[in-house]
């Protein structure tokens, strides 16, 4: 290896570590017996896990954001991947204009957005209510189903439903038995993410959620704000493991499938 | 192709019209709903544009968040472009440990991670800690509630949309090129800078833009690890809405901001395209 090769190495090294770190720090020091977030721990214990199961005011957050998050994943599954077929395989004018307009939520600033959720809710009387933080998430969940799902269909052979037409099967049915199947582990990859953007929003809750839908982000932002509670890093890391979860999950389809899931 | 093909592609553009029903209630008519409320109160006015102008205050929000944008996008760039490079260059096992060891964080809620950096960066934080032990300083350095807290903060949860672009732009590069350029009697230093960084400048352009975008929004971080100086448009907006309750004006920096974004974007789009930028970054 050349000198250039090893200072890269080297560089890149301590940028994963940088990565990676926090997450490392957090999860150790979430297993602390002190209340003082020592690290490393100087004794080991699992209070601040048994912390967060025992009590309402944490527990029950987790629950509503669970609820909010799964909604968000069908919805923002079936009209993310409902809107790709049509963009992808569509002939009509102007698609490349929607594409962009469907992909946008992800680079207006989502305090923006959030913004503009408060107004509109604070008409129709769904600030502080599992319906506003649900078409909330919704907004910012589908462009991402979009973005997977339209790539996943790039690579699969339009032929083939043609094919299936010219078979017999009506649209429907070249929908159900061909298209969709073809793009199996992606649309499921999708709403894992889906569910994952819900379930870790912050900036939606704290505009239009109340103290009757506290979402645990949202609590978790209340509380770090004012104390600082060694609950949050077994909330934290719990929240870490979720991701790591569905990120396993997605990988392991992915290489049960034979298609590129990205 | 036939008739009949023709029309069952019609029917599959149909697809589309659930979610546009979507986007138009409840996306598109809320941001027209914030400029309408930047223009009245309740009749007609420019009053919240005048305060805009007038009160220094918020052209300071405005220069800090871009200068905030700014950093971020050239640290990401600095740590970013090697990472990516590395990645383009090893192995296949080596890059998918390092694929993966961006993507638990690059997943993992950006509250955690900024919760993360509250712990480690504090008074008696790890960082802290570290540096009295080493003696490098005699007194806990300020690491929070400052730029550096910012963009550390920042960085940690922009890199990935920075390492992803440039990756996908890098890993279509042909290698033989580069090879070409050294069999050629090119040395290694020089076949980089004249044949594979050039090659790999639209992924700069993509990773670039899409970090500042994003930065320029960025509400969570600067809120929770910047300081006084660090107040920047979003979180003005923020304490607008839920500290002054004054909504007309929130509004109007909701345009504001919008139309920060939306110059920039307009300015590089005709470059690179949202699709090509997003398209980049969807390995995400």
């Amino acid at each position: 290896m050349t000198g250039a090769r090893v200072a890269l190495w080297a560089l890149c090294t301590l940028v994963m570590m940088f990565l990676i770190a926090p997450i490392i720090v957090i999860v150790i020091t979430s297993f602390n017996g002190t209340p003082y977030m020592d690290f490393p721990p100087k004794s080991l214990s699992l209070r601040w896990y048994a912390n967060f199961f025992s009590s309402a005011h944490w527990y029950d957050t987790a629950l509503l954001s669970l609820r909010v998050a799964l909604l968000t994943m069908v919805a923002a599954t079936v009209l993310g991947t409902s809107a790709a077929i049509g963009i992808v395989r569509g002939t009509f004018p102007g698609r490349r204009a929607l594409e962009a307009f469907f992909i946008s939520p992800m680079v207006v600033p989502i305090v923006v957005v959030a913004l503009g959720f408060y107004f509109l809710f604070s008409r129709y009387h769904l600030l502080d209510t599992t319906l506003g933080l649900f078409l909330g998430h919704t907004v910012i969940a589908t462009p991402l189903v979009i973005v997977m799902v339209r790539a996943a269909l790039r690579t699969t052979n339009p032929a083939m439903e043609l094919a299936a037409r010219s078979l017999g099967a009506d649209f429907w049915r070249s929908l159900r038995y061909v298209t969709l199947p073809s793009i199996k582990a992606t649309i499921v990859a999708a709403a894992a993410f889906a569910f994952l953007i819900s379930f870790d929003d912050v900036v939606i809750a704290i505009f239009v959620a109340g103290p009757d839908t506290t979402t645990l982000p949202k609590r978790m932002w209340e509380t770090i704000r004012f104390e600082i509670d060694p609950t949050l890093t077994a909330i934290a890391s719990l929240l870490t493991l979720v991701a790591v979860i569905v990120l396993v999950g997605v990988e392991l389809m992915r290489r049960g499938s034979s298609e590129r899931v990205e | 192709m036939g008739r009949a093909a023709r029309f069952w592609r019609s029917r599959e553009g149909a697809l589309v019209l659930p979610a546009l029903a979507f986007y138009v209630l409840v996306y598109l008519y809320p941001l027209s709903r914030i400029v309408g409320w930047s223009f009245f109160d309740p009749d007609f006015t420019l009053k919240f544009y005048r305060e805009l102008l007038a009160e220094p205050a918020y052209f300071k929000a405005l220069r800090n968040t871009l200068e905030i944008s700014v950093l971020v996008t050239l640290i990401s760039l600095m740590l970013g472009y090697p990472l990516a490079y590395l990645m383009t260059t090893t192995s296949a096992r080596a890059r998918r440990v390092l694929t993966v060891l961006i993507l638990v964080p690059f997943w993992t809620s950006i509250l955690v991670r900024t919760f993360a950096w509250l712990v480690i960066l504090g008074n008696n934080g790890l960082v802290n800690r570290a540096l009295l032990d080493l003696g490098l300083v005699e007194f806990p350095q300020k690491l929070l509630f400052n730029m550096v807290g910012v963009q550390v903060g920042m960085v940690h949860v922009l890199l990935p949309f920075m390492v992803f672009p440039l990756y996908g732009v890098m890993s279509r590069i042909d290698l033989n090129v580069v090879r070409v350029a050294r069999s050629l009697g090119a040395v290694p230093r020089k076949a980089f800078l004249y044949v594979f960084l050039p090659l790999s400048l639209p992924g700069v352009g993509a990773g670039c833009i899409l970090v500042f975008l994003l930065a320029i929004g960025f509400y969570v971080t600067p809120a929770l690890l910047g300081g006084p100086g660090q107040i920047t448009l979003a979180t003005m907006i923020d304490m607008m809405i839920n500290t002054f309750l004054n909504f007309g004006f929130a509004a109007t920096l909701g345009v504001l901001l919008l139309a920060v974004v939306g110059g920039i974007f307009g300015l590089f789009s005709g470059l690179m395209g949202l699709n090509r930028i997003l398209g980049a970054g969807e390995g995400r």
